[in-house]
């Protein structure tokens, strides 16, 4: 508001010649019109984000009403969806890899970010924050290899540990590319993605609620339990959330990992209208407007904590 | 002052904690390296390597990849720097808008964005009349438009769209640790124009935040295969997929290349990260992720 009456003030001074001599009237005209050119910057973008961003889930709600376009207005592909089991199997795997993922991520994550933001070096600081970005944005394709390279059939680990411990993870029943397997590399990209997220809130606690909380005859158990924890749980929900979303949406590494073997929503839906025989816009728009529904109740849940969480670290 | 021990004990913990993460993060890239360079006859079989690097497709994928990765990021770049400093700059309510429209894409993973940009481009809906109205008649003229270029511009919009969150993010950031408004107001005295503002006067403020949206963008493009696969445009990612399934050990060697290249670029940051934590203000969560496509 503020702002806005300091606009009007200088237009005001630029125009007050002119408007003297007709009138007040286009005073306001010409307030509204540097409005407009003020917003004319934002045009490009506008539009940009309309026709690549905001039509597509438009086009993908409309398709999945219409059963992808080939009828009127009908829940046809909502009923092919449900009357599916495997539709419905795609989603309990996409949810539990992604929970899982989160949870392990999440808390290991943030108890090494606590370790990480405790190391009185600062260069060492410095140089595990670097590792941990570009562990963080490994991931897709390369990651799928990497893994395949190291825990696969004939992969590294996989190898010395037959070798040198007559260990043979896949007479256990472990595999690369099946549920456990993928858990393994998701938590790849997880772990140092969450210590990311949570080293600012983590330096956002402030020495004083330590020396407070210890002068009034707190222990370190109780100072955590009572006084960190609850400011630090908005922000370590809020990360978690992310790496759900994350692990959601994630389609690369599964797909380089078993090539479509299993059963997860963004396999399917690639399956759908990617196919190279037949596609089926009418189920995968169905299926996509399920991860947005998803994907929307993560993220309400994600900015609701970050908000509660900029109360005591933020701004 | 002489902490309790189980202060100790917890911080022992916590470090622990971080020994055993980072081993975890870096055993498989050891193994990927060894395993790569150990080729199908044992340990120093250079063979895999040059095989990668004979391979006309490597290149070829290579530059492409590179190009749509510039492209993009030339593209996030112009289209972010003057709006978010608009914004910042005389249009605080737009805040709102602007947050909500790179928080979409949390919400929107690429291989729904992609479903929903095929239909809009290729399908029926390229004429459906809601859909002229809605983006003023742009969606059938570029559903033209697009078939008939060499370069697959759609797959370049898509990531732009992808890469919002990130970029946004990191130029909002530098954008709030300098006074825009005090500069522009100097600037402005001075007799500069909006423009030479924002490129003689913000720009070198904030070039900290607009490299590290850029190194964001450029290293999501070089590893993004969903949309690209999608689109079928033959790109680095869809190359290292189709190679790495019929040779594990060319698969793990050009592993290794990749995380070179995203080494590069996320060295590239440091000093900008650097420079902004200087600027004295923790970013909160979120704010600081990463942006690599899973």
């Amino acid at each position: 508001m503020l702002v806005r009456a300091r606009d009007e003030r200088e237009v005001q001074t630029q125009t007050s010649v002119a408007s003297r001599e007709i009138g007040g009237q286009p005073q306001r005209r010409v307030w509204r019109l540097a409005g407009l050119i003020a917003w004319s910057v934002l045009i490009p973008f506008l539009l940009f984000c309309v026709l690549f961003e905001l039509l597509p889930v438009i086009i993908t709600i409309q398709g999945s009403l219409t059963n992808g376009g080939t009828t009127g207005l009908s829940l046809a592909s909502y009923q092919r969806l449900f009357a599916q089991a495997s539709n419905l199997r795609a989603f309990q795997n996409s949810i539990a890899l992604s929970l899982v993922t989160a949870l392990i991520g999440g808390l290991v994550g943030a108890v090494a970010a606590y370790g990480l933001a405790s190391l009185r070096q600062g260069w060492l600081r410095n140089l595990l924050v670097s590792f941990c970005s570009i562990a963080a944005n490994f991931a897709g394709v390369p990651l799928a290899f990497a893994f395949i390279a190291t825990l696969g059939v004939t992969g590294f680990v996989t190898v010395a540990l037959r070798n040198w411990l007559h260990l043979d993870l896949y007479t256990l029943g472990f595999s690369i590319y099946q549920f456990w397997g993928l858990v393994l590399v998701y938590v790849y990209f997880q772990l140092p993605l969450m210590i990311l997220v949570t080293l600012p809130a983590l330096s956002g606690l402030r020495p004083e609620w330590r020396e407070a909380a210890v002068n009034l005859g707190a222990s370190p158990a109780s100072y955590w339990w009572r006084v960190a924890l609850p400011i630090l749980f908005p922000s370590l929900v809020a990360g978690t959330m992310l790496l759900f979303a994350n692990a959601f949406g994630a389609f690369a590494t599964a797909y380089a990992l078993a090539q479509g073997n299993i059963n997860l929503v963004p396999i399917l839906i690639d399956f759908l209208v990617n196919g190279n025989v037949t596609v089926d816009f009418g189920l995968g728009d169905a299926l996509a407007v399920g991860m947005m529904v998803v994907l929307l109740t993560v993220v309400a849940l994600y900015t609701t904590m970050l908000r509660r969480a900029n109360r005591w670290l933020g701004r | 002052m002489q902490q309790p021990m189980s202060h100790w004990r917890g911080l022992l913990a916590a470090r622990l904690a971080l020994g055993l993460v980072l081993l975890y993060l870096l055993i498989p890239l050891a193994a990927t390296l060894v395993f790569g360079l150990s080729g199908g006859h044992g340990w120093g079989d250079l063979s895999a390597l040059s095989a990668v690097f004979g391979d006309p497709d490597f290149w070829l994928t290579l530059l492409t990849s590179l190009g749509l990765a510039a492209g993009t990021t030339l593209l996030v770049v112009l289209l972010l720097t003057p709006t978010v400093y608009q914004v910042r700059l005389r249009l605080p309510q737009g805040r709102f808008l602007l947050e909500a429209l790179a928080l979409l894409p949390f919400a929107v993973p690429p291989i729904v964005l992609g479903t929903g940009l095929l239909q809009e481009y290729n399908g029926a809906a390229a004429s459906s009349p809601l859909v002229a109205l809605l983006s003023l008649g742009l969606v059938p003229l570029l559903s033209n438009v697009f078939p008939l270029l060499d370069i697959p511009l759609l797959l370049v919009c898509a990531y732009v769209i992808v890469a919002l969150p990130f970029a946004y993010r990191a130029i909002d950031n530098s954008l709030r640790a300098v006074d825009v408004r005090g500069l522009t107001e100097a600037a402005a005295s001075l007799g500069a124009g909006w423009w030479q503002t924002l490129l003689q006067v913000i720009l070198p403020n904030i070039w900290p935040g607009v490299l590290t949206a850029a190194l964001l963008t450029f290293s999501t493009v070089m590893g993004e295969l969903t949309l690209a696969s999608l689109f079928n445009t033959y790109t680095f990612p869809i190359y290292l997929n189709m190679t790495g399934q019929n040779d594990p050990h060319r698969a793990a060697l050009l592993a290794v290349l990749s995380f070179l290249l995203t080494l590069f670029c996320v060295l590239g940051m440091v000093p900008g990260s650097r420079l902004q934590a200087g600027a004295g203000r923790a970013a909160l969560p979120g704010q600081i992720e990463g942006a690599g496509l899973r």
